[in-house]
């Protein structure tokens, strides 16, 4: 519990120190004052790094402090569906140039509702993938005109 | 007020095409808002791609229509349900509830749906004669006063993130961070792009919107998706009666216009607007202790302000362009997308888009009393729809709204790392309107702080030389200071309360 929730803010420590160095390597411009497109991201990403070390510490003074939130984001199988989601989207990226929209998305949203409905209710898994892939193929491509692969 | 563009308005709102998009917005967003856990900005999130292809005219009018449509829905399932869509409905939980556990659901759910129709008509015509004067004003500002009621906008939005506004403040910079990707528009220089080509166009907010309203919204709702399912309250009869009407018309009279101003307000919103009207009429109710036990007054105040904020809130975002809330930043990224740029010249050169959408959302209104009184049976029925299949169809068709942006699967990953990223933001209570204003409106802030320097050869006074731009510095001001100031106030307060406790 204590290590996920210093891990955000040190996450957002990351973002904020990766910010400030890239945006000193921004290059100067050759048009008007050399150090305009400079300004903006130093400041913010400044700012945004006193306002992430002062939320740090501010966790840090928390720390013994119980979250139901984060108890629930490790509890159970949550952990679970949010990594098996995140990754049946990976392989529908991979997939749906390849395949075509109408296989990938009966066996992206089969998948994800075989893995979050669960195998027993396989009945209403696949009517729903069938139906609700044609149906967005339908209303998308031949309805709203959106090119689909 | 135009009047001849007024009456073009209307007649193109009265078009059967334009009819049937208000139904059908309204239906949609009434939908979406009624399931828990969903609220306006993801409704307007994930049917964004519904409005490709078509007429901006019209798409303006689906979108303001589902996000009204999903302010009555909101309280659908607050009622039934006591789970609130999102932050505006929680008030429609707290008399809503306590009457549907008396059997009094369809009373509850019939004066939610008046209340949030007449709060609606009352801020439809505020907007009317606001409207005009505010985007003539608007056209007075420079790119100074532009930046400054940007700063405006996001201080207040960052301050109202009552109890966080460390998180609010990270939440806003990462937005406006994230805005500098891309290609500097007045220099050409490329920034934080990494080498990758798809980036150099910056960071198309709509994913981002996408990716933490709808896959970070899914995602956060694992948390509970397990969790046994709360009961619904049988219906019943839909209508209240005459003494139900009696208690409720003035808390609603007084409610709408109290919601319409703080709608208008830059980062306030339903939330707000609910949660004072609902405590005002507590205080100066007759019978306060009946607040909470299902007090009828309690459930009409509330969801008459937060529909007149809803309105309200579209105030700003058409005549200067700037989203004064999370719902409308989602609205204004999707109107850019389909070439509409909101702001004080939409009235001077497409006033027919204006006035349309504004006479719409009468027509839309009026649709949606008779949706959530006569289809509440058969609307209501969609809460027993498992979430276990609605999550997965939530994420498709944030996957395939994703794809319509740029018809580049490389948006996948993109709309996966700001959905993980946002159900982050969620799990450790940070605010998700500041991101999102702050990343749309960032690139413009920008770049009227450096016109505005420019045009001063560098000097910060040019932020100080008008009284606008003055009077806009001292809102600011007051926004960032006066949390700080009323909570020193209230520390204060209690430890002269413990000392004087103390023997």
């Amino acid at each position: 519990m204590k290590a996920i929730k210093l891990a955000f803010p040190i996450v957002l420590l990351i973002i904020s120190g990766i910010f400030l160095i890239a945006s000193f390597n921004v290059p100067k411009a050759n048009l008007g004052n050399p150090n305009g497109p400079l300004y903006f991201p130093i400041g913010l990403s400044a700012l945004m790094l006193i306002f992430c070390i002062g939320y740090f510490f501010q966790e840090l003074k928390n720390l013994q402090k119980e979250d139901d939130y984060i108890r629930l984001l490790i509890a159970g199988r949550t952990p679970k569906l949010i990594i098996v989601t995140v990754l049946l989207g990976i392989g529908y990226a991979f997939i749906f140039e390849q395949t075509g929209f109408l296989i990938a998305t009966i066996l992206f949203l089969g998948a994800l509702l075989f893995f979050i409905n669960g195998v027993k209710k396989w009945k209403a898994n696949i009517i729903v993938s069938l139906c609700f892939s044609f149906i967005t193929w339908y209303a998308f491509s031949q309805l709203l005109g959106v090119s689909l692969p | 007020m135009d009047i001849n563009s007024f009456i073009n308005g209307f007649m193109t709102s009265l078009e059967p095409i334009n009819i049937m998009w208000v139904i059908i917005g309204g239906i949609l967003g009434t939908v979406v808002g009624m399931l828990p856990g969903l609220g306006p900005a993801t409704a307007v999130a994930v049917l964004i791609p519904v409005t490709f292809g078509m007429e901006p005219v019209s798409a303006i009018i689906l979108m303001a229509a589902i996000y009204y449509g999903a302010m009555y829905g909101g309280s659908r399932s607050s009622i039934l349900l006591n789970t609130p869509g999102d932050g505006s409905a929680i008030a429609a939980t707290f008399d809503g509830y306590p009457m549907a556990r008396k059997g009094q659901a369809g009373q509850a759910l019939a004066i939610s749906a008046v209340a949030s129709f007449i709060g609606g008509i009352m801020a439809v015509i505020g907007f009317i004669f606001l409207a005009m004067p505010l985007a003539d004003f608007a056209l007075k500002f420079g790119p100074a006063e532009y930046f400054l009621l940007m700063l405006l906008t996001l201080s207040a939005i960052v301050s109202l993130s009552l109890g966080r506004m460390v998180k609010g403040f990270i939440a806003m910079l990462l937005g406006l961070l994230l805005s500098t990707v891309g290609i500097d528009t007045q220099t050409g220089v490329y920034r934080f792009t990494m080498g990758v080509p798809h980036l150099s166009d910056g960071i198309d907010f709509l994913i981002v919107i996408i990716g933490v309203y709808a896959i970070g919204e899914v995602l956060y709702n694992f948390l509970t998706i397990d969790h046994e399912k709360k009961e619904k309250k049988e219906v019943g009869k839909i209508w209240f009666t005459k003494e139900q009407w009696k208690r409720s018309k003035w808390p609603i009279l007084r409610s709408g216009p109290l919601g319409f101003i703080i709608g208008v307000l830059p980062g306030a919103g339903g939330s707000i607007a609910s949660m004072i009207s609902y405590s005002t009429e507590k205080q100066i109710s007759k019978k306060p202790e009946e607040f909470g036990e299902g007090a009828v007054e309690g459930l009409a105040a509330p969801e008459s302000a937060n529909n007149a904020a809803s309105v309200g809130a579209m105030i700003p975002l058409l005549t200067m362009g700037i989203p004064g809330s999370g719902t409308t930043a989602v609205m204004l990224g999707a109107l850019i997308m389909l070439g509409l740029r909101p702001g004080p010249l939409l009235f001077e050169n497409q006033p027919e888009i204006a006035w349309t959408l504004i006479n719409s959302m009468f027509l839309g209104n009026i649709a949606l009393v008779i949706v959530n009184i006569l289809l509440v049976g058969l609307l209501i029925k969609i809460l027993d729809t498992p979430a276990k299949v609605l999550y997965p169809i939530i994420v498709l068709l944030a996957f395939i709204g994703t794809y319509t942006l740029s018809y580049n699967v490389i948006d996948f990953f993109l709309l996966l790392i700001f959905g993980v990223f946002g159900l982050f933001m969620k799990v450790f209570d940070f605010p998700i309107a500041p991101l999102v204003l702050a990343l749309i409106v960032g690139a413009d802030m920008e770049q009227n702080f450096r016109k505005a320097l420019l045009s001063s050869n560098g000097s910060l006074d040019i932020f100080v030389s008008t009284p606008v731009s003055i009077g806009l510095v001292i809102l600011t001001l007051i926004s960032l200071f006066y949390p700080l100031v009323i909570k020193a106030f209230k520390k204060k307060k209690s430890n002269n309360l413990d000392q004087s406790s103390t023997p």
